[in-house]
């Protein structure tokens, strides 16, 4: 990845015309110029040449952010902002020397189905003495404000058994038999820990549409959340890993129903990894593999859902940010509901809007992270929509505490559970 | 610099956290849409007129600057703190008061932006017309104080035309209401109408009430593509002499073209220069107006003429006519950005002026704009690091200023003047006439306190007046 320094040119790109505030959720909610992108990259700027310091002010500027990249899109300079943004808290890391937030939960993540799934296991039989059943879906409401969670927030429980220890995840055998599309699934930790569902039901719906899917033991967190926090070292074993543990087996795609790891690995892997020139062949191949659900199944399975009882009567479709923005995966996703028959599609308004979970910004600073979800959660509401699908389990933790938090009486699942 | 008093004061009046004097927040409140940056001392966020007047009273009790900011998006430098002092920002000041759909008016606050004013009286079918290049982020507080234009301006006019009166604070802190409520009125002078364009020199705007019209029915948008630049200026005057009013007119050069086929993906190869038409009104008399114009092109040699064929490519295409501006350093670094107006029947007339200028001195002047109404946006290209360059950049402007008069036209139909364009107005403007100005501002404003260093140029000391340029001369 390119260091901060070697940005010098995007921050200069940068003519201060202000378009940048017509399109930042965070810059909507806080009404000040330091929370948009004209601002953002000043600060940076101002900080790398030494005019101001790396003050809390300026780390603090610097972490109200979701990089959702809706700046960078809307840029009619084409300044790169999320490439700054992710140097400028690479850079904060180096010098701090410590991770911008959460840096214990990362390093259990990457010893994922050891440490972490033994902490987890005990926290799944213990979740009930510090959080009592929400009303949405048996969400958990936290009962004391805690730390990264604040009270009230609602949470998915974590699952009784992860889905990556789940029989439809273990019982695959890597496939051997030619003709049929062999695919690798990736999991990601919202998945495993969080929604085995999404999991099990993105397999059947991919058995469904005739490919031939298994599901890699070994794998580990994508990295997406360390890099957001800085920590690119982090982030940077956890690529390797996973691109050690998905080489082992041969097949033909790679596929995952989490947004934000889908970017991760198609993207950031090749980003953190870009200073090893060594690996650059294995990290294009493995790259090149890397495809989202929705496009896999509507691009190259060609799958329409032969229809599916949803329990819901009007459906409308959240774009993830590292969906739409960050792989450029609209339609599919939309196609996919319109093929149910039993589903009545309704477009929101403005769909491509972030929920405001990202970056980290749900840890970093939750009230402002929620207050940007209210947007979404009017647009829901304006749309009468019952059930809200997406293709990110960020995004649906995130609308599913906005919905309750708001109080609007609708049901979010992913894409691949409705079709 | 300001005193422990004042702060605390500050402070006092607009609450704690809507005060700061941080380095962090200092600095991105230096700049605006010019790219130049002077560092303020203190930036307030008020939430009231109340408030506004007090800040104004201490001013010039004490003595320091207050610059009042919208979104900071003008290409003037009208926001920018020249001299230091107090920047007042509105961007706490974001509500719709009302919409009044029997007497087609709003009364907004100064920081709702403009374009969500417009999608909120859209939905009750009502329409407020000025579209500055920045609606989607300028404020209507801006585009009062810098009296915004836009492309509509051909058939609706410009903000001026839509203010039908204001709640503002004097530089003396005084609160004052002008205008009316009404479609007419003549009690007094038209304080209404000085205020707005005064580039926040004479008062800060703290509520508006706004004209509406009712929503134009629909609206058709063609493109005009005429391999010689000549025939496009031609064809403008044309369609205005055909009495054939479109709701936007706007021309785009060559050098633009490619900046829009980037943005919009679209290929204009062989297109010396585009028309972009929109006429919008009831469904009989729109069809029959483009009818008219789709002729009055072809007749002027226009290479193709067609209909955007949906909405989708309409936005495609304002998206990318929005990106010229920004985007024009693709071409060239650095770039001076004019905004002049010439009568309508002398576009051509400016157009070939502007080229013949740009021949002699070896620049590439784009042009774009709003050529219905005259007014084009001249764009002189130079690397300012090469000093020759940068002195026949600044020169070529002296002389499209010069051509432009020479039209009976004015330098500036929409930016304003504030620091960019204040060394130039004399030779627009009688000495008499600035003298009268001069004596509206120091009677509104006897200490000198409210956006100092803006319209007039400076008697005495160093030049602070700065061409819009890329790059930064932080003070």
């Amino acid at each position: 990845m390119r260091k901060l320094v070697e940005l010098k040119e995007e921050l200069e790109k940068c003519v201060k015309c202000g378009a940048c505030r017509s399109v930042c959720p965070t810059f909507r909610v806080l009404g000040r110029e330091t929370a948009c992108a004209r601002g953002k990259l000043t600060l940076i700027d101002a900080c790398m040449g030494g005019a101001i310091e790396m003050s809390e002010a300026y780390l603090k500027h610097l972490k109200e952010c979701t990089l959702c990249g809706a700046c960078r899109d809307t840029c009619p300079k084409g300044v790169d902002t999320v490439a700054v943004y992710n140097a400028a808290r690479v850079d904060a890391v180096q010098k701090l020397g410590a991770p911008l937030f959460a840096s214990i939960v990362f390093k259990n993540l990457l010893e994922s189905g050891r440490i972490m799934d033994v902490a987890l296991k005990i926290a799944s039989r213990l979740q009930g003495l510090i959080f009592k059943d929400g009303t949405l879906e048996s969400g958990l409401l936290s009962r004391f404000s805690l730390p990264v969670i604040g009270k009230g927030r609602l949470l998915p429980p974590l699952a009784r058994q992860f889905f990556l220890e789940t029989s439809e995840a273990r019982g695959l055998p890597a496939p051997a038999k030619t003709g049929q599309l062999k695919v690798a699934f990736y999991a990601g930790c919202g998945v495993n820990y969080l929604m085995p569902g999404v999991g099990k039901a993105s397999i059947e719906v991919l058995k469904k549409a005739g490919a031939d899917v298994f599901v890699p033991a070994g794998q580990v967190c994508c990295g997406m959340p360390a890099f957001a926090s800085g920590d690119a070292a982090m982030a940077r074993q956890m690529a390797l890993k996973n691109i050690e543990v998905f080489e082992s087996f041969e097949c033909d795609y790679i596929t995952t129903s989490c947004a934000t790891c889908g970017h991760g690995l198609k993207h950031m892997f090749a980003d953190v990894l870009s200073a090893a020139p060594e690996l650059k062949k294995r990290i294009e191949a493995f790259s090149a593999k890397v495809i989202d659900i929705n496009a896999l199944l509507v691009n190259v399975l060609k799958y329409r859902s032969a229809g599916k009882e949803t329990g819901g009567k009007l459906v409308t479709y959240h774009d993830p940010c590292h969906l739409n923005r960050a792989q450029g995966v609209r339609n599919e996703p939309r196609e996919l509901l319109k093929s149910n028959k039993d589903i009545t599609f309704k477009e929101m308004a403005f769909p491509c809007s972030c929920c405001g979970l990202g970056g980290g910004l749900s840890i970093v600073n939750y009230d402002l992270s929620i207050e940007i979800t209210e947007r979404k959660i009017e647009s829901i509401r304006a749309s009468g929509a019952d059930i809200v699908a997406t293709a990110c389990p960020g995004c649906i933790v995130q609308l599913r505490d906005g919905l309750h938090k708001y109080g609007v009486n609708a049901r979010v699942a992913h894409v691949v559970e409705l079709v | 610099m300001l005193s422990e008093t004042v702060k605390r004061e500050l402070k006092r009046i607009v609450g704690e956290a809507n005060a700061t004097f941080a380095m962090e927040d200092l600095l991105c409140y230096a700049y605006d849409a010019t790219n130049s940056s002077y560092m303020p001392d203190a930036v307030v966020f008020p939430s009231s007129a109340e408030e506004i007047s007090l800040i104004l009273k201490m001013a010039n009790s004490e003595g320091f600057p207050v610059i009042p900011r919208g979104a900071g998006t003008g290409f003037s430098g009208g926001s920018l703190p020249v001299d230091g002092g107090v920047v007042v920002s509105t961007e706490r000041m974001r509500k719709i008061i009302e919409i009044d759909a029997e007497n087609l008016t709003a009364i907004v606050e100064p920081g709702v932006v403009t374009w969500e004013l417009q999608n909120e009286v859209e939905k009750l079918g009502l329409f407020y017309p000025p579209d500055p290049t920045s609606l989607k982020f300028s404020t209507i507080g801006g585009n009062i104080a810098e009296c915004a234009g836009g492309p509509r301006a051909v058939k609706y006019g410009v903000t001026r035309d839509y203010v039908l009166g204001l709640q503002a604070v004097l530089p003396t802190g005084e609160i004052i209401d002008t205008g009316v409520a009404t479609a007419k009125g003549v009690v007094g002078y038209d304080l209404t109408r000085l205020l707005v364009g005064s580039e926040g020199t004479l008062g800060i705007v703290t509520k508006a009430r706004l004209r509406l019209l009712p929503k134009p029915e629909t609206t058709k948008t063609l493109l005009a593509l005429f391999p010689d630049i000549k025939d496009a200026a031609k064809a403008v005057s044309a369609v205005i002499r055909a009495k054939v009013v479109p709701s936007t007119l706007e021309f785009i050069d060559s050098a633009c073209i490619k900046v829009v086929e980037e943005h919009a993906k679209m290929d204009f190869s062989g297109a010396g220069a585009i028309l972009l038409i929109e006429a919008d009104g009831g469904a009989d008399s729109v069809e029959k107006e483009t009818v008219t114009i789709e002729r009055i092109c072809l007749e002027n040699n226009a290479s193709s003429v067609r209909a955007a064929t949906d909405k989708y490519e309409v936005k495609d295409l304002w998206k990318a006519r929005r990106a010229i501006s920004p985007s024009l350093h693709k071409i060239r670094p650095d770039k001076i950005n004019e905004d002049v107006v010439v009568p309508r029947a002398s576009i051509p007339d400016l157009i070939a002026g502007i080229e013949e200028i740009s021949k002699r001195h070896n620049l590439l002047i784009a042009c774009f704009g709003h050529a219905g109404d005259g007014n084009i946006h001249v764009n002189v290209m130079y690397d300012k690091k090469n000093a020759v360059e940068a002195a026949s950049a600044e020169d070529a402007v002296v002389e499209v200023f010069r051509l432009t008069l020479r039209l009976h036209g004015t330098i500036s139909g929409e930016h304003g003047v504030g620091t960019t364009k204040s060394r130039f107005i004399e030779m627009e403007l009688g000495p008499a006439v600035i003298d009268a100005m001069k004596r509206i501002k120091a009677t509104l404003d006897p200490k000198g306190i409210l956006n100092p260093g803006k319209i007039f140029p400076k008697a005495k000391g160093p030049e602070k007046a700065e061409f819009a340029v890329a790059g930064k001369q932080t003070q």
